[in-house]
Formats: structure tokens, C-alpha cells, sequence
């Protein structure tokens, strides 16, 4: 049993908060700008090597991203769109930090004491090496590592960016991330990292709770249908709903569920 | 009948689509405005954070790139002066300034020289280290005195109408130099003989090569990449 629950945050009825929602799905048009025009920049010169040298960590040294990844349809366009669509991730990434810090659901967030033996279940879980779902608040162990993970390698993301744009005004920075041509390294691992965990998040939200979805939309949800009631693995999981009310009048949840967030 | 979750699912493929079309494309044309508005926020900023004490140093594990410096004119020939033809290679300092200078290049090589090892940002990501040795641009306005409305700087060259304008203060930058060797010789045709502009503080395409005029001004006068939709400000 988790013991260090917090009282429920509750926002009439709503799992997600209208402004948790909204930053999500700006994010989610941000963070794709941000993406396909970085990768348009990067094909003016797919490398990382200094002129006259060798670059030791990446395999695809010359070779171009597939432009249909790409945005910006040209160097000076992507570029322009790169350090306009900068300012909205960041302004919105901290309208989101800002309100999960004072509205207290960074509380469903943060690491805590056991999420590693969490973690470890819902792998064992999802591997069928267990019977039932784990016992988990709003979120499962794994989705807490990733949903914590992403501002902070986004805040990577932003420094290492900061660093390469800047290297001479900026340039302890850049040198504390190796000096420009590591920082733009770094900055594109940042990237990948971001897309990893982004991809990852969306096969699992129509794998295993495709009911979460609509949680991220209107705020509604029905928390008879969560993973946890459905015993719910990727692509492994019966039809909610049979046997049981649905949608609205949500029927208690069996005693085992710490109840959470209507 | 459209319901909310019909409507969710429409507005969600056609975003969708949207999306897919605007892939590799420049985006909408309303979108320039933003575009423009951003420039000029992050000229700002970087405007705020330029100073002539923030230094570039290539790093001491950095090999100097030589000829793997990568060289680059738009006429359709590389650029050349032929003496034969055009006379002695001269450069014109003029504009908003007391004195007027026009120096031959041994004028601009008895003027203070400076050396220094430092990176090239060039636009496309890539950098490249190189020592450059030559005039500070600093140097060069005590000469000619810029008057007090001289705000910025056009460096003009003879490939074709290249030139590039700058802001006054990354123009007199310790380490803006008016550049007559790289690599401790003369500088090479391909890179911009017999006199260029170059510093670190300003991304390649701001560091006009094959330099003849130097104007100081009170307005700006863009450039030739800044006018084909890259950033005028560009400082590193």
C-alpha cells in the first residue's frame, strides 16, 4: 500500500485542471514546432563535428533527417520559427510548473519513497510476471518517472538551447555543457530524449487507458474504467464498462482503490 | 448530427492534416507577423545581453581547422582583385564620421594588429577555429571618430552587393576585427582577400568578406542574407 497519499486534488469533478489542460495541448503544438523546425536546423549541417575534426559519439555524422520530419522549409524559416516557438514553450512550461507548484498536484508527481519498487511491479505487471495492477494513486509508478522526467529534461532542453544560441554572451554556460559543439550535442540528445518520452506516452494512452484521453480534453473522467480496474496492460485489457455503470455515475470503486479524483 | 466527441474527433484529424501539410513548408503567411514581432523581442534580449567584456576562446583541445575552413562567395566566380584592372585595393571608412579615411593595405596593416584564436559560428551549426589577425574595428573608429548619431555599421565588399549592417556595439567589440590574415598568412582568396570583416560575436553570414567599404550610419540597412529572411541582429 502507498502510505504517504495526500488529500485528493479535486477541481469539481475534473482529474485534470483546465490549466493543466490547456499547457498540455499547447505543449503538444510547441513542442512539434519546436522539434521538426530543430531537426530542419540540424540538416544545414546533420554533424557535430568541429571543422577539421572527428565527432566520437554519433553514428549518422552527414546524413540528413527525412525533410517530411522537417518544418521550416528552409534554414532562415526554421530558424525564425525555432526562436519565435522558443518563447511559448517556455512561457508555458512555466504557467504549468507555476500551477501544479501552488495548486499542490506536483504532489502527484514527485518521486517518492518506494516508486522504484513501484516501478518495478507495474514492469512485472506489464510483463505478465504478475497478476494484478498494482495499487497506484492518480498515476502509476511509471507514468509518475515520466511525467516527471519531462520538465526536467525539457529544462535541458531549454539550457543546452541557451548555450548554443549564445555561445559567446552565454559562454559559461556552454562551456558547462562541454563548450558549443557538446552543448549541441547535448541539446539534440535533449531532444531525443523528448520525443522518446512523448511517443511512449501517446502508444500508452491508447494501449492501456484510452479513457484518459478525454480526461485530458473536457477534464472528465471515469475512474471505474481506469487501468487499475481493468486490470489493464499495452493492448491487454476487456471492455470497460461490462457489469458495470458507466460514464457519469461512477459506481464506488472496489475498497482496494484508494479513491481518487471522481 | 455533430455531437462533442464527433467534433472532438474532426477538429482533431483536421489539426492532424494541417499539421502533415505544413511539414517542410515555410507555414502560413499570416504566421510572418509573429515571426517578425519574435525578431525583434529577441533582438532585444540579445541587444541586452552583449558585452564587450564576454569573450569567445576556442577551447584549448580545439584544432585549428585550416583548410578544412569552409569558404563561400554568391558572385558566380570567386572574387578577385586585379589590380591590373581595378586599381590599388583600398578601403573606405566613411559616413557618420569627423574624419574619412581611405586606407591602402599597408595603411590598415601598420595600424595596431591584434591575433586572436577564435571560433566561427557559422549559421548552419557548424564552427571551426582559426587565427585571424588584423585591426580592431575599435581601433579603426578612434581613427575616424564616428559622430554621436552613427548608430550602425555597413561593411560592403566587392562580391557583387554583399554587404552586412550592424549594431554599433557588436561592431566595436574588442574582438570584431577588420581581418588581413588567417592562420598567420596573408588571408587566401576564398577567404575573403584581401581584407575582411570577422568576430565571434556575430554568426558567418554578418562577417562581410572581401571588405571595401566600411559606412557608419544612423539607421540600419539590413543585408544580404538579413534581407532573404535571416536574422539582421545574429550575435552569438
Amino acid at each position: 500500500m502507498p502510505t504517504t497519499q495526500t488529500a485528493p486534488a479535486t477541481h469539481g469533478g475534473k482529474r485534470h485542471h483546465w490549466i493543466v489542460r490547456v499547457t498540455h495541448w499547447v505543449n503538444v503544438v510547441a513542442l512539434t514546432l519546436m522539434v521538426a523546425t530543430g531537426l530542419r536546423i540540424f540538416n544545414a549541417y546533420p554533424a557535430f563535428a568541429r571543422k577539421g575534426e572527428r565527432f566520437c559519439c554519433y553514428p549518422f555524422e552527414g546524413r540528413e533527417i527525412p525533410s517530411a520530419l522537417t518544418f521550416g522549409g528552409w534554414l532562415a524559416g526554421a530558424r525564425n520559427w525555432h526562436f519565435a516557438v522558443m518563447w511559448m514553450l517556455v512561457i508555458n512550461a512555466c504557467v504549468y510548473l507555476g500551477f501544479i507548484y501552488l495548486h499542490g498536484e506536483w504532489r502527484d508527481l514527485v518521486p517518492r519513497r518506494g516508486d522504484l519498487r513501484d516501478s518495478w511491479e507495474m514492469l512485472k505487471f506489464y510483463a505478465f510476471a504478475r497478476k494484478d495492477h498494482p495499487i497506484q494513486g492518480k498515476h502509476n509508478a511509471l507514468q509518475k518517472g515520466a511525467y516527471f522526467a519531462m520538465p526536467i529534461v525539457g529544462l535541458i532542453a531549454v539550457l543546452t538551447g541557451l548555450a548554443i544560441w549564445k555561445p559567446v554572451e552565454l559562454s559559461l554556460l556552454t562551456n558547462l555543457f562541454g563548450g558549443y559543439v557538446w552543448a549541441r550535442y547535448w541539446h539534440f540528445l535533449a531532444m531525443l530524449a523528448l520525443v522518446v518520452l512523448t511517443v511512449v506516452h501517446v502508444f500508452m494512452v491508447f494501449a492501456v487507458d484510452p479513457y484518459s484521453l478525454r480526461s485530458m480534453i473536457t477534464g472528465g473522467y471515469n475512474e471505474s474504467k481506469s487501468p487499475e480496474h481493468r486490470n489493464a496492460r499495452p493492448l491487454w485489457w476487456k471492455k470497460a464498462g461490462v457489469g458495470l455503470k458507466v460514464d457519469g455515475l461512477s459506481p464506488n470503486p472496489t475498497p482496494r482503490t484508494p479513491d481518487r479524483n471522481g | 448530427m455533430v455531437d462533442r466527441r464527433r467534433f472532438i474527433e474532426i477538429s482533431g484529424a483536421s489539426l492532424t492534416a494541417a499539421f502533415l501539410s505544413a511539414c517542410d513548408s515555410m507555414g502560413p503567411a499570416g504566421a510572418k507577423k509573429f515571426l517578425a514581432y519574435a525578431e525583434k523581442k529577441n533582438e532585444g534580449v540579445e541587444r541586452f545581453l552583449l558585452r564587450h567584456t564576454s569573450m569567445d576562446h576556442a577551447r584549448k583541445s580545439a584544432k585549428i581547422a585550416g583548410r578544412a575552413f569552409p569558404s563561400y562567395f554568391i558572385s558566380d566566380t570567386m572574387p578577385m582583385w586585379d589590380t591590373a584592372t581595378d586599381g590599388e585595393w583600398t578601403l573606405q571608412v566613411d559616413g557618420a564620421v569627423k574624419k574619412p579615411v581611405r586606407l591602402t593595405l599597408d595603411q590598415l596593416a601598420a595600424l595596431p594588429r591584434r591575433s586572436q584564436v577564435v571560433n566561427h559560428y557559422c549559421v548552419e551549426g557548424w564552427n571551426a577555429v582559426a587565427k585571424w589577425t588584423g585591426t580592431r574595428m575599435s581601433d579603426l573608429a578612434r581613427l575616424v571618430q564616428p559622430t554621436s548619431d552613427a548608430q550602425y555599421v555597413d561593411f560592403a565588399s566587392f562580391d557583387s552587393d554583399y554587404h552586412e549592417s550592424w549594431d554599433m556595439e557588436s561592431a566595436l567589440h574588442p574582438q570584431t576585427l577588420i581581418a588581413y590574415a588567417m592562420d598567420g598568412r596573408w588571408l587566401g582568396v576564398n577567404h575573403g582577400a584581401p581584407a575582411r570583416l570577422h568576430s565571434p560575436v556575430k554568426l558567418g553570414y554578418k562577417n562581410t568578406k572581401y571588405l571595401v567599404r566600411i559606412t557608419f550610419m544612423s539607421e540600419r540597412n539590413g543585408g544580404y542574407w538579413s534581407d532573404r529572411g535571416y536574422e539582421w541582429f545574429a550575435g552569438t
